[in-house]
């Protein structure tokens, strides 16, 4: 539903560019071609290109019904500011946050300790194989309806949902991890004299930590998706909330704001997340 | 194999005390994709105890395969490998076993990993003692400089060699090499034969060594077992009648080194080639 001005627009920085690229190689075109090649420049083009979309979408002619499905970036951001000060988007932000992250450390927690003890014991893992994988396949969004039963619709129906989410994805890898250690590293050290138990503390927990950080790192996505899904479907508090009871009103505008808020939480989740792992993995090749 | 084959009947009488390790018409097949690949034929071999052995023959004539199982890691399939008169039937702790592939902790350093076996209940060490160990060590075979790296931070040759302090340093009365100098360069190879000659022959260690060297298995070796090629089993054993300790830097020049060369290399050379376009 792109109005026809963002198009125009788009195509307008685009025709601005293509003659310095075809290198006609005179003045300020290529001047400004050299300019976008800087990442200062490429930052700018951006910002541009952000604000051209920005200016469209506010002052685009439509008739007054479209206006009210699209909203305007001023309204959003006037809506954006109110909730900010009222407080709004802090007591929704802060239950988002808390749900995704109590979920994400309990089935962490979980996943990882019985991933171990899985991966240890492979006789008890071969047993219960078959039953993982069929509910590693099971779409766990399917059971919130089911967990708002058991455990109302505040926030521990949510967590619960969260936590089963990532105890799944944090187990296989756990057990992945010790299942594919070197067994010529684990036959080395018994040769050493090295029990059981030192073999696992020494060997086992050290080679699957790789695998445990990729399967936590995969969860932390799929947290906060689970924890907005399991609040639009059924919460009194959240983002995925705030979204849904907007949209419910027919206030676009707040459905919009709410989004936003929901694109800088993951922007943020994710630089946070490449940060952590460049610094873990100097020595996983 | 029921029936007492006469090489059988002689090592059963013949007492433990003479061997530290024995295989007895020791045999292995592998199943690769449903065909049976016999790697070794039914073998008999007695290391002294305190003897240098080289293992030497055409690439897959089952001398890892020999290793293995005299370390515990595979079991005959028919036979059996006793060590000091016991069957071996699980990890054998009394050997250490340098495998072919270093295996190193790729998370530890190199002076963490050459100290691992000393952080064991069974090799328990007090720390400042372990730390001095670990450094003479590393010393030993010319690892200064590289204590805080990787294994990943260093090269072929350095890893042999961190792995061989890592074996080395908790003296077992038996060592299992499995071509540990491959990647060293020459001059460093003469050098770290002359450490490992050293310390063997002052631990007094039993030492089974598989190597394609033939240099290096007589400058080392009391005896050197010559494999012929797939299915394995022993052509000939030759005694190194050189007098010890050795000069591994000066052995290499003297006729008696040559003459032992050229006979080992007579019994090897078709095997070799045969070997080649396998």
């Amino acid at each position: 539903m792109a109005p026809p001005a963002t198009q125009s627009a788009v195509v307008g920085t685009g025709a601005t560019r293509l003659p310095g690229a075809v290198g006609s190689g005179s003045g300020p075109q290529s001047s400004l071609e050299r300019f976008f090649a800087t990442s200062a420049g490429r930052v700018g083009a951006r910002l541009l290109l952000i604000a051209l979309i920005l200016l469209a979408w506010e002052y685009a002619p439509v008739a007054r019904a479209t206006r009210f499905w699209m909203s305007s970036p001023s309204a959003i951001l006037g809506t954006l500011w109110d909730w900010l000060f009222d407080g709004t988007i802090w007591a929704h932000l802060e239950s988002t946050l808390l749900v995704m992250s109590e979920g994400y450390v309990v089935g962490c927690v979980a996943g990882v300790g019985i991933g171990f003890l899985l991966g240890f014991f492979s006789r008890l893992s071969r047993v219960l194989a078959p039953l993982l994988a069929g509910f590693y396949a099971l779409p766990k969004i399917a059971l919130a309806p089911l967990f708002v039963i058991l455990l109302g619709v505040d926030n521990s129906s949510k967590i619960a949902l969260v936590a089963v989410t990532v105890f799944f994805l944090v187990l296989t890898s756990t057990i992945d991890g010790v299942r594919e250690v070197d067994r010529n590293t684990v036959n080395a050290l018994a040769l050493m004299g090295a029990t059981r138990t030192e073999i696992i503390r020494k060997v086992l927990i050290w080679a699957a930590l790789p695998w445990i950080f990729t399967g936590m790192r995969l969860a932390v996505r799929y947290a906060f998706t689970t924890t907005l899904l399991a609040e639009l479907i059924a919460a009194n508090r959240g983002l995925g909330f705030l979204i849904e009871l907007n949209s419910g009103n027919f206030n676009t505008t707040g459905a919009y704001a709410a989004i936003v808020v929901v694109i800088i939480c993951s922007v943020l989740l994710t630089e946070l997340l490449s940060r952590l792992e460049s610094r873990m993995s100097h020595w996983v090749s | 194999m029921n029936d007492l084959t006469p090489a059988r009947a002689v090592a059963a009488d013949a007492g433990t005390p003479a061997a530290k390790i024995r295989l007895l018409c020791a045999e292995k097949t592998f199943q690769v994709r449903g065909q049976d690949i016999e790697a070794l034929h039914p073998t008999d071999l007695d290391i002294r105890p305190h003897e240098f052995m080289a293992l030497v023959g055409p690439s897959g004539c089952g001398k890892s395969t020999i290793l293995n199982m005299m370390a515990g890691l595979m079991r005959p399939t028919a036979g059996e490998v006793l060590y000091d008169g016991q069957p071996v039937t699980g990890p054998n702790r009394r050997v250490g076993y340098m495998t072919q592939k270093d295996t190193l902790l790729p998370w530890r350093t190199t002076k963490d990993n050459i100290r691992i076996a000393l952080e064991l209940k069974s090799h328990a060490t007090p720390r400042a003692e372990a730390e001095d160990r670990v450094r003479q060590m590393i010393e030993l075979v010319g690892l200064k400089g590289f204590e805080n790296h990787t294994p990943a931070e260093l090269s072929g040759g350095m890893r042999k060699r961190a792995a061989m302090a890592r074996t080395l340093i908790y003296e077992p009365e038996t060592l299992l090499m499995d071509e540990p100098f491959g990647a060293l360069d020459s001059q460093l190879k003469l050098l770290m034969l002359d450490q490992l000659q050293c310390l063997t022959q002052h631990r007094r260690m039993s030492v089974v060594f598989v190597t394609h060297d033939l240099g290096e298995a007589i400058t080392l070796s009391d005896r050197i077992v010559v494999l012929s090629a797939r299915p394995g089993r022993i052509r000939a054993i030759h005694d190194v009648k050189l007098e010890r300790p050795r000069d591994v830097f000066k052995v290499r020049f003297t006729p008696a080194f040559s003459e032992q060369h050229e006979r080992l290399w007579d019994e090897l050379k078709d095997d070799i080639i045969k070997g080649t376009d396998v």
